[in-house]
C-alpha cells in the first residue's frame, strides 16, 4: 500500500496564551488521492486541523503540541512551510488573508507563487492564462484583486494555490462568499481535481455537497473526534445532530420515513435515491 | 408598514444598470426574504430603502413618504440596515459601546437604552461578551454584533443582508429566534440569503431577483412550486422540496414532518 498523504496522530494543539485545547487526541489518515471533508459547529477545531495539516501550526500559530502531523510521511514540525507549499496547497476561509498585498493586478497576483519559486516568465504567463481559464477569472486580469467581489476574490485566492500544482489541497470553507451556483462551479472544479488523484481535505457547512463528495468524513465538537468513517457510516450514526453537527436533509428524510413505517431499509445519503425512496412510500 | 417600489433603475456606471426597472409593494410586517443569483441586484435595491442610495430613476415611497424627503441618516431611525460584512459596520471599543451607539444617535433616552441592551445582548447571545472588543470576537459573533447593534436601535424595518454566511447550527437557530422575535414584536424583517433552506424555514414569503429584475414574489410554497422560472434565476429549492417536486408531489413542502405527511396522504389515496 502507497504511504498516506496525510496521517494524523494523537494529535492535540493549545494556542499560546489560551487556556482550553483548541483540538484534542485527533487520529486519522487520508490515502493518496483520498476526500476527506471535515464537519462540526463552529469553534469545533476545523480551521485549527486545516492550520495543522499545512505547518501553520507550529510554524506561524505557536502554542502547546502533542502527537504528529506528517505530510508524505515527514513530521511537518520539521520541515519549513516553504517545503511543505510544494506538497500541500491550502486555500483560507477569508481569501482576503491569503492576498499577497503586493500584485496590482488578478494576473500579477496569481504569478506569485510562481515568481517565489523562480519559474521563467513565459512558462508564467502558460500557466496563468490557463488557470484564470479554469476559475473563470479571464477578464479579470487586469483588474486590482483589491476591487473585486468576495467571490472573485475566493477564486483568485483559489486560483493563486492551485497554480502551484499541490499534491494535497485543504480548503477551509473557501466558498462562503458565492452565490449555490458559484460554489458548485468550485467544486465541481475541486472534484475533478480528485479524481486526477490530487488528495483534497474540506472544511464545508453544506452537508448534502459533503455527502456527494467525501469518500471519508470527520466530525468534529470541542476540538474532540466525534466520528470517522465513510459518509454513510458517520451520518448513520444516532445522535449527531445533538452534538451540534448537522445531517444530509437527504438523511433526515429516509430516515423519517423508516421510523413512520412508511418505508424500510437504509438511510440514503443523495438525492436520487432518496425520491426513489420517497416515490415508493407513496405507492408509485 | 407599506413599501412600494416603482420602475426603481440604479446604475453604479451610467448606462450599466444594477437594478433595471423593479415593481414591488411590500405589505405588513411578515419576514420577507430576498433571493436570487450573485449580481442579481439584491443589495442594490435594500440600499434603497434607508437611502444609503438613491434611485437613477423611479421612486421608493415608504408608509407614503417618498424617500428623497429625508436623509440617510433621518431614514436610519425607521430602517435599520446590517451589512453583509460586519467588518465594514463595526468601529468601537466594546461590544457594549457599539449596542448604545445607534439608539443615542437617534435620540433614544438612556434608560431605555439600558433596558434594550439587556434584552438584545441576550437575543443576540453576546449578554457575557459586552466588554469584548469586537474585533476579538469570532466571526460568526461578529455578525451578531453587528445585528444587535442594529435591532436595539428599535426601527420599524430590519434589513438583514447575508446573516446566515459562516453560521453553524446553532447560529441558525438563533437567527431565526431574532427574526422571530422582531416579528412578533411588530417589526418587519427582510432578510437576503442565499441558504434556501434557512429561508425556507424562516419566512412565509420569497422575492426572487434576476438580472435587476423582480423574477416571482409570493408565498415561499408557491416560490419554490415555480421549478422552470427559478431556474432562470438559477435558484435551486431546498433539498426536502427537491425530493418532493422530483417525486411527483405538486407543491413545494420544506420540513421533513411535512413530507412525511404528504407521503402518507398519498400512500391513502392509493390504497
Amino acid at each position: 500500500m502507497s504511504e498516506a498523504a496525510l496521517r494524523v496522530e494523537d494529535f492535540s494543539f493549545r494556542y499560546r496564551d489560551t487556556k482550553r485545547y483548541a483540538v484534542r487526541h485527533l487520529s486519522f489518515e487520508v490515502p493518496q488521492g483520498g476526500f476527506l471533508c471535515v464537519v462540526g459547529p463552529n469553534g469545533s477545531g476545523k480551521s485549527t486541523l486545516c492550520n495543522a495539516l499545512v505547518g501553520l501550526i507550529p510554524h506561524h500559530f505557536t502554542g502547546k503540541l502533542h502527537g504528529t502531523v506528517s505530510v508524505f510521511g515527514s513530521d511537518v514540525s520539521k520541515k519549513t512551510i516553504a517545503d511543505l507549499s510544494t506538497d500541500i496547497g491550502f486555500v483560507f476561509q477569508n481569501p482576503f488573508n491569503q492576498l499577497s498585498y503586493t500584485a496590482n493586478t488578478v494576473a500579477e497576483e496569481l504569478a506569485y507563487g510562481l515568481c517565489n519559486r523562480g519559474v521563467p516568465r513565459d512558462e508564467m504567463v502558460v500557466r496563468v492564462e490557463a488557470i484564470a481559464h479554469t476559475l473563470r477569472l479571464d477578464g479579470l486580469l487586469e483588474r486590482n484583486p483589491l476591487e473585486l467581489s468576495g467571490g472573485q476574490v475566493q477564486r483568485v485566492a483559489l486560483g493563486s494555490t492551485l497554480i502551484l500544482n499541490p499534491k494535497i489541497l485543504v480548503l477551509d470553507e473557501c466558498t462562503t462568499q458565492l452565490d449555490p451556483l458559484g460554489s458548485e462551479e468550485i467544486f465541481d472544479i475541486v472534484r475533478a481535481l480528485n479524481e486526477d488523484g490530487m488528495t483534497v481535505v474540506m472544511v464545508d457547512h453544506d452537508m448534502e455537497r459533503v455527502a456527494r463528495c467525501a469518500d471519508t468524513v470527520l466530525a468534529l465538537r470541542d476540538g474532540n473526534q466525534v466520528a470517522l468513517g465513510t459518509p454513510r457510516e458517520v451520518f448513520g450514526m444516532a445522535g449527531l445532530e445533538e452534538q451540534g453537527v448537522d445531517i444530509p436533509d437527504f438523511v433526515r428524510v429516509t430516515r423519517a420515513l423508516s421510523a413512520s413505517g412508511l418505508a424500510d431499509g437504509d438511510i440514503e445519503l443523495t438525492e436520487g435515491p432518496t425520491i426513489e425512496r420517497v416515490r415508493e412510500a407513496m405507492g408509485r | 408598514m407599506k413599501i412600494e417600489v416603482k420602475n426603481l433603475v440604479h446604475e453604479y456606471i451610467p448606462g450599466q444598470r444594477a437594478l433595471d426597472g423593479v415593481n414591488l409593494t411590500i405589505e405588513g410586517t411578515e419576514p420577507l426574504a430576498i433571493i436570487g443569483q450573485n449580481g442579481a441586484g439584491k443589495t442594490t435595491l435594500v440600499k434603497h430603502f434607508d437611502a444609503i442610495l438613491r434611485p437613477t430613476s423611479g421612486t421608493v415611497v415608504i408608509n407614503g413618504r417618498d424617500l428623497s424627503e429625508l436623509t440617510c441618516a433621518q431614514w436610519a431611525a425607521q430602517v435599520g440596515y446590517v451589512f453583509q460584512n460586519p467588518d465594514n459596520q463595526l468601529f468601537l471599543e466594546t461590544v457594549r459601546k457599539e449596542f448604545e451607539f445607534g439608539p443615542r444617535q437617534v435620540g433614544m433616552d438612556e434608560a431605555r437604552i439600558e433596558k434594550r441592551l439587556k434584552h438584545v445582548a441576550e437575543l443576540v447571545g453576546l449578554a457575557d461578551k459586552l466588554d469584548v472588543n469586537p474585533a476579538d470576537l469570532s466571526p460568526a459573533e461578529k455578525k451578531f454584533c453587528a445585528i444587535g447593534s442594529v435591532v436595539m436601535m428599535d426601527c420599524d424595518v430590519v434589513i438583514f443582508d447575508e446573516p446566515t454566511c459562516g453560521q453553524d447550527l446553532e447560529g441558525n437557530a438563533r437567527l431565526e429566534r431574532i427574526i422571530a422575535a422582531l416579528r412578533d414584536a411588530g417589526k418587519l424583517c427582510i432578510t437576503i440569503s442565499h441558504d434556501v433552506k434557512f429561508v425556507t424555514r424562516c419566512f412565509p414569503r420569497a422575492v426572487v431577483m434576476c438580472q435587476g429584475k423582480v423574477l416571482v414574489q409570493g408565498p415561499v410554497e408557491e416560490v419554490f412550486s415555480q421549478v422552470d422560472l427559478l431556474k432562470q434565476s438559477f435558484v435551486v429549492p431546498p433539498p426536502i422540496c427537491r425530493v418532493a417536486l422530483g417525486a411527483g408531489m405538486s407543491q413545494a413542502v420544506f420540513s421533513v414532518d411535512d413530507l412525511v405527511e404528504r407521503v402518507r396522504k398519498e400512500r391513502n389515496n392509493c390504497e
